[in-house]
């Protein structure tokens, strides 16, 4: 049984940052590597597979992260029921998975999603991470995975000064509270 | 701060980094016909020479796809990244 239980309880908010969980969203990893793949997952989500490294497409519901040469990451914007996810996995699962094309793997119990918001987010993220941010905040829809405060995670710069955070669940909590800490003092 | 160019990513620091050792050795084509030593000799046996190196680096906390570096151990110089499969772009 999958675990879709939220690990953070409730949305914080200071002077120029707010943090809240998005959960559950729809999360789906893809894996495949031949056209007929591309272009299959191109007809199933009405979505172009973004193939320039560090970039996504999406539409209203749906994002697809570029996450390697040969791997991607959807997501759905809003909240989705249980049914809804599992719905949308089956149809991939049988149209690529079952195919041969690729692999589709629901992982939506595997990753939280945080959402970020505000003029100091990259100030905060930057106190506990490598990453250079400075083309990065001012390109809508940029895509990295990095460190922060020595966890994995996936960052998608969804508009200005909001940004979506992917980290493992069993490291979601203590990621909350370093963030929440890190808040305090940019 | 030591930045590697990942083939695929780009330039990132190197704490998203993993080293993987020595790079282009080359597995026995029949192992059952080696004696141990040979066998060890392929299996344990690395250079690791003071100077410019060939190695095999992986992007774990970020693409996680592995590539080759040529590398200079005592200064941390990076002279050449090439991807997996690809000839060294120098000697
Ligand atoms: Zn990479």
């Amino acid at each position: 049984m999958l675990n879709y239980n939220s690990t953070i309880i409730e949305a914080k908010e200071y002077s120029d940052i707010k943090i809240s969980e998005v959960e559950p969203t729809l999360k789906i990893n893809l894996r495949g590597k031949n056209r007929d793949f591309v272009t299959k997952i191109g007809k199933e989500l009405s979505i172009i597979l973004p193939t320039d490294p560090n970039t996504s497409s999406g539409n209203k519901e749906l994002n697809l992260l570029w996450l390697s040469p040969d791997e991607w990451l959807i997501y759905s914007n809003d909240k989705n029921n249980l049914e809804t996810i599992n719905s949308s996995e089956d149809k991939l699962f049988n149209d690529i998975s079952k195919t041969k094309l690729g692999s589709v793997t629901n992982v939506t119990d595997h990753w939280i999603m945080i959402n970020l918001k505000g003029p100091k987010i990259f100030d905060m993220l930057s106190a506990g991470c490598p990453f250079n941010f400075n083309k990065f905040k001012y390109s809508k829809g940029a895509v990295t995975q990095t460190l922060l405060n020595h966890v994995d995670v996936i960052i998608h710069n969804k508009d200005i000064n909001n940004l979506n955070l992917f980290v493992r669940r069993s490291f979601s909590n203590h990621l909350w509270l370093w963030m929440n800490d890190s808040a305090r003092f940019v | 701060m030591f930045l590697i160019n990942c083939p695929y990513c780009g330039e990132r620091d190197q704490s998203e980094f993993s080293a993987g050792g020595e790079a282009h050795i080359v597995r026995p084509k029949q192992p059952t016909e080696l004696s141990d030593d040979q066998w060890a000799e392929y299996l344990f046996m690395r250079k690791n020479i003071k100077g410019v190196q060939f190695e095999r680096w992986n992007h774990s906390h970020g693409c996680r796809k592995w590539f080759n570096m040529v590398r200079d151990t005592s200064n941390d110089k990076i002279h050449a990244i090439y991807k997996m499969g690809e000839k060294p772009p120098i000697k």
